[in-house]
């Protein structure tokens, strides 16, 4: 054993050079790992116990309408039965903020939310004056909001704004708050209000859209029988019950979720290392093999000479996840603090440590080991093939079976311990096992292009040109690196062209989208009283790109909700049957004559003035074909709960809707007109808004101050905040892809610095042989060079292969061929081999060939 | 007589040449006595390392059996092997075969280490001292001369003090002055230890010390010259 550590440490010293790429092929995938779990760690400890204050409550009921009585008082009964309880009220809603006439015309889209007094039961506002939060902040027309909106507005503390029609004193600033969901989509700002001020903004019109909550706060052991009790009493009303368990489990899935999803980002990385690791590791057995046999001539058995080497490499392994840690520290570190701090704020937490955690660190750690000794294995097998003979018959190289069963168990053992490593990293056998089979077909699909390149390009070898022929023969020469430098490298360029070209296809295609006759601008919640004035409104605006588009016709829309479906072969009843048939939302349906534009009949026939109405005067509704994939059949009969009123009506026929085409607007349930015409209803408009921003503001700003409770949605602002995630997303991958090409290009270094001695030989006898140092340049260009355009190629047709697959399978988008970005990936690709190659290479030119020869 | 600390009998060589059989080395007896010095000379291809490599238990022979000390080794498997070799045999080669990342001490404690031995570093000090380079010991490979490195394998061939040497052209890579060093020191061994020594060589001058020379051509034994008729032997060839 002595002997063994002892071997490994000095034949380390003298080669740990040669191996630092070694190291850093296992410290950059080992960084990734820690960094990325530290990190979501790090959010998980921030928000270790927050589940609570993220609800705002132990119990909450939420309702997307105005609280019917009989619910209230059912809640509040069921609530005070138990002691020690206490209760609250919220309101949520988008709308628009302006400024009191006369000082600006801005104007931002903002979260308001009103309270009332014990709120909140749990967590503590974090207000940008230090000061502890109070509900007098919120008496008497003070609101409190999200700090981001001053600048927006170009406000102060102490200045006044509009919400609704009144008029309100910014109070203080929100830097943290409880009650907000993490990482829910946000439409602005928020904006504190007190309930009974809110209520009298004008804001919760008829069908307006908000969101009540119920908070009710409740000793422990109460919790899950209130649930269960208020879930059975209100089975049949449209309200959420939940508790803050439900907010904590959810959070803490997402996290284990998302940070397992990140360190198979890293252990991709770790696996590339991984390749390079067997690609030196063979290279160095190879030059060790000499070594070995002295070793057994001396009297060391196999598994001993076998030990000396696996101790080395996973020490090596151990020093590249040592490194590792320190580049993921330090990656951690030159994180800014304004991207902390702001991510302290969107968790709703005080500070967020940059430390790394130890679980990671020990994860990385092992993971760093494991992997260099599995990717090790199978090389380091090799030094069985060490006979001491070979020291009495030098040249002798020793013959190895294809089909040696111990290479083979080798195999098969690494194999098995990729995807129990993947597994472990994922947390999931199967995902696991989906990454590493993935990454296997994706290398083995790579590693036959290379093979099928490599053989395209065989005819050069006859090529007359000497730097040429010897150029195309050196990639296939014993013990060459081609294969390895094909998959490293083709797999990095593989990687960032794959996603640049899905990123420029999913631009086009969302841009396709929004082409320029689709509306961009979408009027919600316009009110019957408001419908003649906001025609007007729109009328006299310069509507559409040139500014003469015609006002769009106001559509009605009422908000329903399945409460049944009846037929001779269907039978959905009840609040879980329906939400079991995918038809629990609530939607947002509309009556009219005629079919719309993108919409064609599939089944049963629309109805026209021609066709009777039904004679016992149920009403018909014509469905959208996914209703047909949810158990409703042609005939059958829909119960709708109309904002209390029951409704029935029959399906008479299924349309099938164009939703890219979006001018007249989707709607899933259409009924025919006529009972409607006394219900209370609101409108909506999907017009094409003013192309220019300033009449665009106007316009929004106008309707805002004329009609504060309708939503403008401003197609563009999605647009941009979709561009905007996008662009996170592409560069996040772009980062992986472009430590996946950095491994990749360290393989390079290493396997020409690795063959360097076969090198410095070969070009010592080729000078003893006349050839000068052009040649020999020439020579080294035109291999890196073809070597170079093989890799580009490979992760060329490999990213046209991904594209395709995510867009048409995955995304079901349009497939765009993106040529200028594969061409510029492949000569990139090319470049970077070329120079590499070439500068690890110049070295040899400058030796002097005696030396060389009088060496070996 | 004592027991032949060295004993081949009846062993043959024969190596597969395409698709015929090639006879490299014809069956062959041979007895060396412990504290003999046998020298094997012959021309390139005359079976002569082959003879070594079958002695030291490098290479199994196609018949026959060896015995090494009244241990047949022919009977061990490979890792058995390795451990007696490392216990009875030392080696040294024309190309002296240190390892290249280990200095000259180290090299000369590895046979000590594998076998397990206490305090290697004073015995591979006064193994280093044996062969005159006391002052060299933290010194690379790269950093001695030929006759250098011979003398630290020779040191590291003595590690575990083996009864037996074997030498293949331990001179054939050094010019004369250091040639002559090697000659001596291996004669010195041989005579001071009793180490019975086989070496196969070229060179006449290391031949002539020779208690027995043992000239082969085409795999077979062509002459045995004994002690008296050695040097003239040689001289003669």
């Amino acid at each position: 054993m002595n002997f063994i550590f002892r071997m490994a440490a000095r034949e380390l010293r003298a080669s740990w050079r040669r191996l630092l790429f070694f190291f850093l092929c296992v410290a950059i995938g080992v960084g990734g790992i820690v960094a990325l779990r530290s990190l979501v760690q790090n959010v998980r400890t921030a928000l270790a116990g927050e589940a609570r204050s993220m609800t705002g409550a132990d119990v909450y009921v939420r309702s997307e309408q105005p609280w019917e009585e009989a619910v209230r008082a059912r809640i509040e009964a069921r609530a005070d039965a138990i002691p020690g309880t206490a209760r609250t009220e919220t309101v949520d809603t988008v709308t628009l903020a302006r400024l009191p006439a006369g000082t600006s015309e801005r104007t931002k889209v903002v979260e308001v939310r009103g309270v009332e007094d014990p709120f909140p039961f749990y967590g503590r506002f974090s207000l940008g004056s230090g000061n502890p939060y109070s509900p007098d902040l919120l008496r008497d027309g003070g609101v409190v909001v999200g700090r981001e909106l001053l600048p927006q507005l170009d406000v102060d503390v102490g200045d006044a704004i509009l919400i609704g029609d009144r008029t309100f004193t910014i109070r203080d600033t929100i830097i943290a708050e409880p009650g907000r969901q993490l990482g829910g989509f946000s439409f602005g700002p928020r904006v504190l209000i007190h309930l009974d001020a809110l209520e009298a903004s004008g804001l919760l019109g008829f069908a307006s859209r908000a969101e009540r909550q119920i908070l009710i706060r409740v000793p422990e052991p109460a919790i899950a029988p209130l649930v269960e009790t208020l879930r059975a009493d209100l089975e049949e009303a449209f309200v959420r019950i939940g508790s803050y368990r439900r907010t904590e489990n959810r959070i803490e899935r997402n996290f284990t979720r998302a940070e397992n999803y990140l360190s198979l980002i890293g252990f991709v990385v770790v696996i590339l290392g991984g390749i390079g690791v067997w690609s030196v590791t063979r290279v160095f057995v190879q030059q060790r093999l000499r070594s070995a046999a002295i070793l057994k001539c001396l009297g060391a058995s196999h598994g001993q000479v076998l030990a000396v080497y696996v101790v080395q490499v996973a020490l090596l392994g151990l020093g590249g996840a040592l490194l590792g840690v320190g580049l993921a520290q330090a990656a951690l570190w030159s994180v800014p603090e304004s991207l902390t701090a702001q991510a302290a704020v969107i968790t709703g937490s005080e500070a967020l440590s940059t430390g790394l955690t130890p679980s990671a660190v020990a994860q990385g750690i092992g993971v760093g080991i494991i992997v260099s000794l599995l990717f090790a294995l199978v090389p380091l097998l090799d030094t069985r093939h060490a006979k001491p003979l070979l020291l009495l018959r030098p040249g002798t190289t020793p013959r190895v079976a294809v089909s040696d069963p111990v290479r083979l168990g080798a195999i098969a053992t690494a194999g098995i311990g990729l995807v129990l490593v993947a597994a472990w990293q994922a947390a999931s056998l199967e995902v696991g096992a989906w990454v590493a089979c993935g990454f296997l077909a994706v290398t083995a699909a790579l590693h036959g292009i290379g093979r099928g390149l490599i053989r395209a390009v065989r005819p050069l070898e006859a090529s007359r040109w000497f730097p040429l022929r010897h150029a195309a023969r050196s990639l296939r020469r014993p013990g060459n690196q081609t294969r390895v430098v094909l998959l490293a490298v083709g797999l990095g360029s593989f990687f960032i062209i794959g996603i640049n070209a899905v990123q420029t296809n999913l631009l086009t295609a969302f841009s396709l989208e929004l082409r320029d006759d689709m509306p961009d601008m979408f009027l919600i919640d316009v009110q019957e009283d408001q419908a003649a004035g906001v025609s007007q409104l729109l009328e006299a605006a310069p509507l559409g790109p040139d500014g003469t588009d015609p006002a769009p016709a106001l559509l009605p829309v009422l908000r329903a909700r399945v409460t049944a479906v009846t037929g001779p072969e269907t039978r959905i009843e009840g609040r879980d049957a329906i939400r079991r048939a995918g038809l629990g939302r609530e939607y947002t349906v509309t009556y009219r004559a005629e079919m719309a534009e993108n919409e064609r009949v599939v089944a049963g026939s629309f109805w026209d003035a021609a066709t009777p109405a039904d004679p016992d005067g149920r009403l018909e509704v014509s469905v959208e074909d996914s209703v047909i994939e949810r158990g409703v059949r042609l005939g059958d009969t829909i119960h709708f709960d109309l904002l209390g009123r029951p409704i029935e009506a029959r399906v008479t026929s299924v349309r099938e809707v164009d939703w890219d085409d979006s001018r007249a607007g989707g709607f899933i349930f259409v009924f025919r007109p006529g009972a409607f015409a006394n219900a209370p209803h609101a409108y909506v408009a999907f017009l094409r808004g003013p192309a220019e921003a300033e009449a665009r503001g106007a316009l929004q700003r106008e309707l805002a101050s004329l009609y504060p409770n309708v939503s403008v949605i401003d197609g563009l602002e999605i647009l941009r905040t979709f561009r905007r995630v996008l662009d996170y997303v592409t560069l996040a991958i772009t980062v992986v892809g472009g430590i996946a090409l950095f491994a990749g290009v360290l393989i390079l270094i290493g396997s020409v610095a690795m063959t360097r001695f076969q090198r410095l030989y070969d070009a010592a006898v080729f000078r003893t042989l006349g050839a000068n140092t052009r040649a020999l340049t020439t020579m080294y260009v035109l291999e890196y060079g073809v070597l170079g355009l093989l890799a580009g190629l490979v992760g060329s047709a490999g990213a046209i292969g991904l594209t395709w697959i995510l867009t048409r399978q995955v995304l079901d988008v349009v497939w765009t061929p993106t040529p200028v970005i594969n061409v510029i990936g492949l000569l990139l690709t090319a470049a970077a081999v070329l120079v590499v190659g070439v500068s690890a290479s110049t070295g040899v030119l400058r030796q002097k060939p005696l030396l060389t020869l009088r060496a070996e | 007589m004592s027991r032949p600390m060295i004993e081949l009998r009846g062993v043959s060589k024969t190596v597969q040449s395409g698709d015929r059989p090639l006879t490299i080395l014809h069956p062959i007896d041979l007895e060396v006595p412990a504290g003999q010095l046998l020298s094997v000379v012959g021309p390139s291809g005359s079976g002569k390392s082959t003879l070594l490599g079958l002695a030291a238990g490098l290479d199994t022979p196609s018949t026959g059996e060896i015995a090494i000390d009244g241990t047949t080794i022919t009977s061990l498997d490979e890792d058995r092997l390795a451990r007696f070799r490392g216990a009875r045999i030392g080696f040294v080669f024309q190309f002296f075969h240190l390892l290249p990342s280990l200095s000259a001490l180290e090299n000369v404690m590895v046979p000590l280490e594998i076998a397990g031995v206490r305090e290697p570093v004073e015995k591979g000090r006064l193994l280093l001292e044996e062969v005159g380079l006391t002052q060299r010991g933290h010194h690379y490979p790269s950093q001695l001369s030929g006759g250098e490195q011979q003398r630290v394998a020779i040191a590291r061939a003595l590690a575990n003090d083996p009864p037996i040497l074997l030498a293949d052209e331990p001179t054939g890579n050094l010019d004369s002055t250091n040639g002559r060093h090697v000659i001596d020191l291996l004669v010195r061994v041989n005579r001071t230890r009793g180490t019975t020594i086989l070496l196969v060589t070229h060179d006449r001058e290391l031949a002539a010390h020779a208690d027995v020379v043992l000239a082969m051509r085409d795999g077979r034994t062509t002459r045995v010259d004994t002690e008296t008729t050695a040097a003239a032997a040689v001289a003669g060839a």
